[in-house]
């Protein structure tokens, strides 16, 4: 029999076919992220304590009304892209040398031996509850925690590598007061002006101390949690302790 | 002189343009992976405000440790009418919600049994607590703050204890 080619397909559609699917898929899917701020909602307690005293010094109100005017400690503020500047302000003014006289909230400074001591008191403190009889769990657990607390700021001073760890006052916090009408648009201001200022703090000592930014530190531990290569979680709580970000958002009452 | 003509005769050749499918299925599939489509669409109309230095929610949503909720005014203008008249002007939406009563869906009161049935319904192997479960708000940027206070309390009631508040960052990402 006489050999016949096989005639080739047409083959030149094809392009145009892979180019509608192309264009359907483009056309249908959204490329937006999802971006957000992420934030703790306080565990709720069943026993009413008494509000503890906070000094004036300490506390950074942020407050919107219902008509969206924004007020940053008793004093009123046009624009919002100001708050930034004044919770930086709120975190070094004191981070240097300690000025009494100013409204800013004050640093303690603490040393390895004293760290050090704190360590051995309040293992001797775990280890002698955990020994006592009848006591809870919870007891035990909480001065464990207390332990880690202070192994942890051991760590973190020696990767400071300085003689002092200075630490705000554990009392210093950021308050968001906004009233029930105040639009959302300005309380997710708030929110992005608090973050750009604490990303600013860390990223500014992140490259002292490091020599890198604090996003790429962040970004390179949340994508290898397990491993963490380069000790970035250790890098990450110094900066945490810090520049701590201590926020708390008021329920609005009216 | 007769050398050059002969050459010019021959005229250009052809571009093969037989690769051409592969490139463009190439691009096809990289679309295909690279994009997330819409999961649900929301009977409220969200426009969001913009901000810095935010956090990617994608991680989340890969391990579903994430839920949405919506909160703007509703694109349904009968619905809008009957809300209005009670006062309500922005509406809340949760996705996924299998409720009786549609309007449900629109009460604050629903949050909590949203919140648990979404929990509940997840595999067991995704043992992640409810407490680090993100409840993500998309609100509106003209939504009044009240209602997100409202909606921290209800998460606050069953121990959901972490909250997100979308914007839409036109910064580094």
């Amino acid at each position: 029999m006489a050999r016949r080619d096989i005639p080739e397909i047409n083959a030149g559609s094809m392009a145009d076919i892979a180019f509608l699917l192309l264009i359907f898929f483009l056309v249908t899917t959204t490329m937006d992220k999802d971006q957000a701020y992420v934030r703790n909602i306080p565990k709720r307690v069943e026993v009413n304590t008494p509000p503890i005293d906070v000094e004036k010094r300490d506390i950074l109100a942020i407050r919107a009304n219902f008509n969206n005017e924004l007020m940053v400690r008793d004093e009123k503020m046009s624009n919002p892209d100001d708050i930034s500047e004044r919770v930086v302000e709120f975190y070094t003014h004191n981070e240097l040398t300690n000025d009494l006289s100013s409204n800013f909230p004050l640093y303690s400074r603490i040393s390895l031996p004293e760290i050090q001591g704190n360590i051995d008191a309040s293992l001797a403190d775990a280890e002698a509850t955990e020994a006592t009889p009848g006591v809870t769990d919870d007891i035990i657990d909480f001065k464990y925690n207390i332990l880690k607390e202070w192994e942890k700021k051991k760590r973190s001073l020696q990767l400071y590598g300085k003689k002092q760890l200075p630490e705000i006052s554990p009392q210093a916090h950021i308050r968001i007061e906004v009233q029930k009408g105040t639009e959302y648009g300005l309380f997710s201001k708030i929110q992005s002006e608090l973050e750009e200022a604490i990303y600013f703090l860390r990223d500014d000592a992140a490259k002292e101390i490091f020599g890198e930014s604090y996003s790429k530190i962040k970004s390179r531990y949340s994508l290898d949690k397990k491993k963490d290569p380069k000790m970035d979680k250790e890098k990450l709580d110094l900066l945490k302790i810090l520049y701590p970000d201590r926020f708390i958002e008021v329920t609005p009452t009216k | 002189m007769s050398k050059f003509k002969k050459e010019n005769k021959k005229g250009a050749p052809g571009v093969n343009t037989s690769s051409l499918p592969d490139i463009v299925f190439m691009l096809l599939f990289f679309f295909m992976v690279a994009t997330t489509s819409k999961e649900t669409d929301p009977s409220v109309k969200v426009v969001q405000p913009e901000g810095f230095r935010t956090t990617d929610m994608t991680p989340y949503k890969q391990r579903s440790e994430i839920d949405f909720i919506y909160l703007g005014k509703p694109l349904n203008s009968a619905r809008a009418e009957k809300y209005k008249e009670k006062g309500m002007e922005y509406l809340l939406f949760m996705d996924n919600v299998a409720q009786s009563n549609p309007d449900d869906l629109y009460n604050v009161n629903a949050i909590k049994r949203w919140k648990l049935d979404k929990f509940e319904s997840k595999p067991a192997r995704m043992s992640e607590p409810i407490e680090s479960v993100i409840t993500c708000v998309k609100a509106d940027k003209g939504a009044p703050s009240g209602i997100i206070f409202d909606i921290r309390k209800e998460l606050q009631d069953i121990d959901a204890l972490t909250i997100a508040y979308a914007v839409r960052d036109n910064g580094n990402i």
